[in-house]
């Protein structure tokens, strides 16, 4: 069991990396593309479209170790005021609903990348790409992310324990 | 359902799922979860909700708002941004109150690397406030400057929020951040002057102190090599939009390119710089895209259920002044800004405000940077203006909000006037961009 906790956690900060490895690529794709249209070569077709495909692809590597190091913005104004057993219960709630809301969103994303598998369809951008790779990373991000929001669920940690500057990543 | 039943349930339960302290991205998403049920009737729409959440942030355009930020990671973890500082403490000799002036100066260069007013706040912060306790300034002196300066990088070029609000309201991104260089810089005057009269009135609370001055050439040396570069860096950025010679995010992505050769050549590039700023731009990147993501929906919702043109409709209905809709909307976004953060008020208001300033016959750039100016403002606003905190926690020990909101205060009276500036002369902000 311990191994498969290991096996996750690397999973998550694996992909926590290879979100800062697609954007520091898209940055250089950009680059490059500019570089060469200052030669006067033609650049790559692929270009746009892939740095465009990386913004998503980047920001959803990167949710479930968002949650886990508590960096998703949340608003405490009123919270802190509660007392402490009605926040510690408002915080399950909380959790519960974001449980909820990921699978709910895991769950269609799953239907989406599975008629996107089954018809084929291609996005028409500046360069064609099959539509299903919009979609691969959102599910198991998403299903991640509410797996994340159990562990503060079941107590392992607690969203609410850091000052502003922390949750602001100041 | 009438338009105002739809508008308050919507914005009703935004509110009501952030007060309860749910992240924002997921407030978005359970608010369209619940809104398709509500408007559409079943949950059929919510395979259409997880459809459309890809639209807005496979956009080209949003290109620069990581970019930015990975381009002011890098100038902030190399020591680049260091640099700066060092080179303008030598340009202001014996100056009472150099500390605050050099804060205004440092921090308006800072905010066109940076783009992150959080980030400005917290360097200023960490780095002015102890030398200037140090030096005998008032609480009022060595946090006030900071406060202000730290929330230039909203409005100065390039602003990371400026890319994500032009996105977002569906304007040109390349003008809005170029808009906001001339009221930009204004601003920093604005502070200067600020200063320079607080100064008059209670010169005890900024003492000058001696300082061993470098020789002449030193001098010119030390600010050849520590300012001129890194200007260079954002002239270019910032040139090249206006000349039209590159989009946002390509002249962004040269910034970045142009930061690493420049830490290349002060040989502070290491690998820890990198690694750190790589996660910083994930860390901060990341949330707000996922945000963005979850809150596309959200103005579709408002538009299929008729709220925002009902409320339009009202809007226009009314025997008022265009200025004093805005002074309503300016309210509004103050009010917010005392509890919410720059990005979350922007989803909430923007799909509501911009149609509505559009109608009003307000230029969108225009109205753009009088909402980056306002966001500045409610960043600072008390009881929960996020830059407050921020300043609270690098602030010494025992700092209360009071004394860091009354420190702000007389920075938010400049706030306000330059806002007048710009309603009484527009061509302040639209000059630079209608050379593009």
């Amino acid at each position: 069991m311990s191994g498969l906790f290991k096996s996750y956690n690397y999973l998550l900060h694996g992909m926590a990396i290879c979100a800062g490895i697609t954007i520091s690529v898209a940055v250089l794709l950009i680059i490059i593309d500019v570089l060469m249209r200052i030669v006067s070569l033609d650049p790559f077709l692929f270009i746009l479209t892939t740095v465009e495909y990386s913004l998503l692809w980047f920001t959803m590597l990167a949710a479930p170790y968002l949650v886990r190091i508590k960096g998703h913005v949340f608003i405490d104004a009123v919270t802190q005021f509660l007392p402490p057993r009605i926040k510690r219960i408002v915080a399950k709630i909380v959790y519960l609903l974001c449980i909820i809301a990921s699978l709910v969103y895991c769950y269609h994303l799953v239907l989406l990348l599975m008629e996107a598998i089954e018809s084929g369809e291609i996005d028409m951008r500046s360069f064609e790409i099959p539509m299903w790779i919009l979609f691969a990373p959102m599910p198991p991000c998403f299903l991640m992310c509410a797996m994340e929001f159990g562990r503060f669920l079941i107590g392992i940690d607690d969203m609410y324990d850091q000052t502003i500057a922390e949750r602001e990543n100041v | 359902m009438e338009w105002y039943w739809a508008l308050c349930t919507l914005i009703g339960m935004v509110i009501f799922f952030m007060a309860m302290g749910i992240p924002v991205a997921f407030t978005f998403i359970l608010t369209n979860l619940i809104g398709v049920m509500i408007f559409y009737g079943d949950t059929v729409g919510w395979i259409q909700i997880a459809d459309n959440s890809t639209q807005l942030i496979t956009r080209f355009t949003l290109g620069p708002v990581p970019i930015f930020i990975m381009m002011g990671a890098l100038f902030f973890h190399t020591g680049l941004a260091i640099r700066v500082f060092n080179g303008l403490d030598v340009l202001f000799g014996k100056l009472p109150g150099r500390l605050c002036f050099l804060t205004v100066a440092g921090g308006s260069i800072f905010s066109t690397l940076t783009g992150s007013s959080m980030a400005n706040t917290a360097m200023l912060g960490s780095l002015m406030v102890p030398e200037m306790q140090k030096r005998g300034y008032n609480s009022r002196m060595s946090m006030g400057p900071i406060l202000g300066t730290g929330g230039l990088a909203m409005i100065i070029p390039p602003s990371a929020l400026g890319v994500l609000l032009a996105s977002v309201a569906n304007i040109d991104v390349g003008r809005l951040l170029v808009a906001g260089f001339l009221p930009g810089f204004l601003l920093a005057a604005l502070y200067a002057i600020m200063i320079y009269g607080q100064l008059k009135i209670w010169p005890e609370s900024a003492p000058a102190y001696e300082i061993e001055m470098p020789p002449m050439a030193e001098r010119i040396k030390l600010i050849c090599i520590n300012i001129l570069p890194m200007s260079l860096i954002v002239f270019m950025v910032v040139g090249f939009i206006i000349l039209g010679w590159a989009t946002p995010t390509e002249a962004a992505a040269f910034g970045v390119f142009g930061v690493v050769i420049l830490a290349g050549a002060f040989r502070v590039l290491t690998f820890r710089a990198i690694f750190t700023s790589v996660e910083a731009t994930v860390k901060v990147a990341a949330m707000v895209f996922f945000i963005i993501m979850s809150s596309t929906v959200f103005s579709q919702l408002l538009a299929y259920s008729g709220a925002s043109a009902g409320l339009l409709k009202w809007a226009a209905g009314f025997d008022l002044s265009k200025y004093w809709i805005l002074l309503i909307m300016f309210v509004i976004l103050i009010l917010l800004g005392m509890f919410m953060d720059a990005t979350s008020m922007m989803l909430i208001t923007v799909p509501i405000f911009f149609p509505l300033a559009q109608n009003l016959g307000f230029d969108l750039i225009w109205f753009g940077l009088f909402v980056l100016m306002t966001f500045e403002m409610a960043g600072t606003t008390p009881p929960f203006g996020l830059l407050l905190y921020v300043m609270l926690g690098v602030a010494p020990k025992g700092t209360t909000l009071y004394q860091v909101a009354s420190a702000a205060f007389p920075f938010l009276v400049c706030d306000a006037i330059l806002i007048l500036i710009l309603v009484a002369f527009p061509a302040l902000a639209l000059w630079l961009p209608g050379l593009m």
